[in-house]
């Protein structure tokens, strides 16, 4: 019991401190996650989008894909692009391992299969007449698209927060692609990898509530920009 | 017609799977008035709105706009829709009435003005501040119309816009569509399967069977001389005789004869009629009482025939059983002597 009370200590005092390597943490983990996240949605919603409403050949094997990527180990995300970033490797000149933009690459990695699936599921859950609804009310291809998306935006927003639970919360990748490189690419996960392999019990425990705190500000925001209207 | 149409379809054919779910030689909408496409469910009556409308590209043929061809974008530029199902978006009311007028691009302020001016006219106008998944059937779909009026199209495409609402509420909503029709002064193509609503607001009927278009012309003409007995079942006469029986009641020239039941007159067994009736001796096989008329199943050389009676069920016919000799009179101008099955071709 006294592990859980060290560690709620530590982390009240961690956050109450204003001890800068915890602050330099938590900014970096929510640089990356927040920017992997942007990413993931960036290319998981015209994806899902293609996926939805495109009809080519392999289509729904693709969507199968997708959907495995789903459940994609981190730690295979992390060796891809490893293998890719590594000095020797097809990307190896763009010298970003160990760098954040490795961890933000493989982040994007994880959370893009995540935002493509929900946000496929999502729009094909919209009556597939609301498009032509819109088009039939002079909506240009892409508009009606458009309109869709933002008919389903509570999943569209579901899909967000699970791009970014997923993205921040992953340790494997961010370890073999970041480095856990003190005051470069340590994050709150990686950090607490650490802690907990030095014995630092109480310590680890901080990091893991204040990633769960993290995680929470972000959802809760995410929360009430879908929930607007409702109590 | 002065100038040329502004919409005509030429040689429409849609295929799916294999077979021609819609063929349309020709139909042309004038710049103004109603134009109604009736037919049954599963007619093909949806799809020929949609390539009206531009939008679904037919397998063949051509759609013109002002008398040239021109893209779907130009189509949809003169167009509005109101597709079957009210389909409102996650907003609210006056919000959804602005859609349109938004994707055109025209100006917030007036959009809005434009909007709140055709809410008032449907009279929605006090759920313009409501979410639009509150609204019962009938509100969703005047909210829907009012937003395709609202764009002022040059041509209105209408999608069974009386499906799913209740009896009071779409005999309110016809008279304030037909006013509202009549204000814009826009072409308006109303496909249904209710000749009441054809009849209420078409100035034109074309018919269409099984996805060929059997029948045009002006609604008076279409109602009274129905092409063929398939056209004839869609306007509403409840009996076609065929020739050889047809030809045994009156003259016919060969052909089929339409009679609508309210026109045929159950009488009682061998009494004379007045001077110019037509009698038909059939026998009875039931009477179905519809509140203000009885409607009378007769036989007549094992087809069915419809007739009417009053309601309650004079003596007489209480008194008849199934099997039993029963006339049925009407007068000659009402019963429709039609073609013999034909297609739009042929009949021009």
């Amino acid at each position: 019991m006294d592990v859980i009370w060290d560690a709620l200590r530590d982390a009240v005092e961690l956050l109450f401190s204003g001890d800068g390597e915890t602050f330099e943490i938590i900014a970096l983990s929510l640089r990356i996650s927040l920017t992997a996240t942007a990413i993931a949605f960036a290319v998981g919603l015209p994806l899902g989008m293609l996926l939805a409403f495109g009809s080519f050949r392999g289509r729904r094997l693709a969507l199968a894909a997708v959907h495995t990527g789903m459940g994609m180990p981190p730690v295979v995300v992390g060796l891809i692009v490893t293998v890719a970033l590594w000095r020797s490797g097809p990307l190896g000149g763009l010298e970003l391992l160990y760098t954040p933009s490795a961890m933000i690459v493989a982040q994007a990695a994880i959370g893009t299969p995540l935002v493509a699936g929900i946000s496929a599921a999502a729009l094909q859950q919209v009556d597939p007449d609301f498009r032509v609804q819109m088009q039939a009310l002079g909506a240009s291809r892409l508009r009606s698209l458009w309109a869709v998306a933002v008919e389903a935006r509570l999943p569209l927003l579901a899909a967000v927060m699970a791009g970014f639970g997923a993205a921040v919360s992953e340790v494997g990748a961010a370890m073999m692609v970041g480095g856990n490189i003190a005051g470069e690419t340590r994050v709150l996960t990686t950090a607490a990898v650490l802690e907990t392999s030095k014995g630092n019990l109480a310590l680890a425990v901080a990091l893991g509530l204040i990633l769960l705190l993290l995680a929470f500000a972000v959802n809760l925001v995410l929360t009430l920009a879908q929930q607007r209207g409702r109590p | 017609m002065s100038g040329p149409p502004l919409l005509e379809l030429r040689g429409i054919v849609v295929r799916a799977g294999g077979r021609a779910i819609l063929d349309v030689p020709e139909l042309a909408l004038a710049a103004a008035g109603v134009t109604a496409v009736l037919g049954a469910n599963g007619a093909g009556k949806t799809t020929l709105l949609r390539v009206g409308g531009a939008l679904i590209r037919p397998s063949a043929g051509d759609v013109l706009l002002d008398g040239a061809p021109a893209t779907p974008a130009a189509i949809r530029r003169v167009s509005a829709a109101v597709l079957q199902r009210p389909l409102l978006r996650r907003a609210t009311v006056r919000e959804n009435a602005e859609t349109g007028l938004r994707f055109h691009r025209v100006p917030r302020g007036e959009a809005r003005r434009r909007a709140e001016e055709w809410l008032e006219r449907l009279g929605v106008a006090h759920l313009a501040h409501r979410g639009a998944h509150t609204l019962s059937a009938g509100e969703a779909q005047r909210v829907s119309l009012a937003r395709a009026l609202a764009l002022s199209p040059r041509l209105l495409l209408l999608d069974e816009p009386f499906a799913n609402l209740d009896a009071p509420t779409r005999g309110e909503l016809l008279v304030d569509l037909g006013e509202a029709l009549a204000a814009t002064g826009a072409a308006a193509l109303l496909v249904t399967h209710d000749r009441h609503e054809a009849a209420a607001l078409a100035e034109h009927l074309a018919i269409l069977h099984a996805g060929e278009l059997r029948q045009t012309g002006p609604t008076a003409r279409v109602w009274a001389h129905p092409a063929d007995a398939d056209c004839a079942r869609i306007l509403g006469y409840d009996t076609v005789l065929e020739p050889e029986v047809a030809g045994r009641i009156m003259p016919n020239g060969g052909r089929p004869l339409a009679l609508r039941a309210e026109d045929c007159a159950a009488a009682p067994p061998g009494t004379a009629g007045n001077g110019s009736a037509l009698t038909i001796s059939a026998r009875l096989r039931r009477v179905l009482p519809l509140g203000s008329t009885s409607r009378v199943v007769a036989e007549l050389d094992g087809r069915r025939l419809l007739a009417t009676a009053p309601a309650p069920a004079p003596e007489w016919l209480a008194a008849l059983g199934p099997g039993d000799p029963i006339d049925i009179r009407l007068e000659p101008e009402r019963a429709r002597p039609v073609g013999r099955r034909s297609t739009l071709r042929e009949w021009r």
